[in-house]
């Protein structure tokens, strides 16, 4: 309520709502930030689960964490060779 | 009975960690408990200057943990306030020293001999803050209302409750007229992005540098609102745990007198 005749009054926002704004985005941030050994880590087990049904090529595959204002997201490119024939069958 | 340990700590440095481990523990002291305030910041002691004992130190807290002298020897007891004693940090060592293991061995001792140990934790999230963690019951995060400051109140709080360490929060240095004016976070702010129980709120106050000045006690000049908000906090930790926290309030000018300020406090 406050703010809102602030913002009439001087038609701009006062400092502490960007403040917190701010923070509030900085410390979602901050929750999402992961070591690189935790993506190395669940990389190679992403890989041992596919191995199992697929052939991949283990040097091409890539796993991306990314991030935009709204959402983060995790993405696994990865080339398969072939199925493998056993899980198939 | 077993006294307890509290850590007073805070992740960004320059909060006031050091003014509130002094004044807390002196607030304690008055009350009638046997108080140690021991400074963990070894290598950077301040403790001592901050209390006016800066000229008495024999022994420190790297000689009592490890071993090399009792803990009445490490123990100074204070110029004015019976039952307050510090524990001086070493100036000479690097943080390292003192291992976790063996600080919190130390803990068990510290706690046969006092009923409140206060721990100054130095700033960052290092060993030194390990060392003061590991053998505490619970924990006094200090922020100010800044956002470097907060950010890094709430990265502690995450480490303390992955440790198992219940904190509460202080918030620090309120500036009443800007916060009132909108150019400062209110304590509700503060405590709406931390979601975190409230210990204390503490004014902006200049008697706290006087005091600094002089080594006196800052919960002793009975003007001092920052002093008195700090003795407030040690009866809620010595048992009065429901006493209220008043919010600092900015002086009310004539336009406020008149009424224009009505409805803002909602």
């Amino acid at each position: 309520m406050i703010e809102g005749w602030f913002k009439k009054l001087f038609g701009k926002e006062r400092s502490k709502e960007s403040a917190k704004k701010r923070l509030k985005l900085a410390l979602v941030y901050d929750k999402l930030e992961v070591s690189d050994e935790l993506i190395s880590k669940l990389q190679q087990d992403i890989v041992d689960v596919i191995s199992k049904y697929f052939i991949v090529d283990k040097e091409a595959i890539k796993l991306d964490i990314k991030r935009s204002d709204n959402f983060s997201s995790l993405t696994l490119n990865t080339p398969i060779l072939s199925a493998r024939r056993s899980q198939s069958a | 009975m077993e006294g307890k340990i509290i850590v007073i700590t805070s992740g960004k440095g320059g909060v006031g960690k050091t003014t509130a481990t002094a004044s807390i523990g002196a607030a304690l002291a008055l009350e009638g408990k046997k108080v140690a305030v021991v400074d963990m910041d070894i290598g950077l002691r301040n403790l001592d200057v901050v209390m006016g004992l800066e000229n008495r130190i024999v022994f420190n807290i790297v000689d009592a943990v490890n071993g090399k002298c009792q803990t009445q020897q490490a123990a100074i007891k204070d110029r004015k306030i019976d039952n307050l004693f510090l524990i001086p940090a070493s100036q000479s060592d690097n943080k390292n020293v003192i291992t976790p293991a063996a600080m919190k061995k130390y803990c068990v001792l510290l706690r046969k001999e006092f009923d409140f140990v206060l721990l100054d934790c130095p700033a960052g999230i290092e060993q030194g803050f390990e060392n003061s963690v590991i053998g505490a019951d619970q924990a006094i995060v200090i922020c100010t209302p800044e956002v470097s400051s907060v950010r890094d109140a709430d990265r502690v709080i995450g480490l303390l409750y992955a440790k198992s360490v219940q904190p509460k929060l202080l918030v620090n240095r309120i500036v009443p007229e800007m916060v009132e004016r909108g150019d400062m976070l209110s304590h509700e702010d503060v405590v709406d992005v931390l979601s975190i129980d409230l210990i204390g709120l503490v004014p902006m106050d200049e008697s706290v540098i006087v005091s600094t000045n002089t080594g006196a006690h800052l919960i002793q000049n009975k003007k001092s609102k920052a002093g008195q908000a700090f003795r407030r906090v040690a009866l809620r930790l010595n048992g009065n745990a429901d006493l209220p926290i008043e919010v600092p309030q900015a002086k009310k000018g004539f336009w406020k007198k008149i009424g224009f300020g009505l409805g803002r406090n909602k």
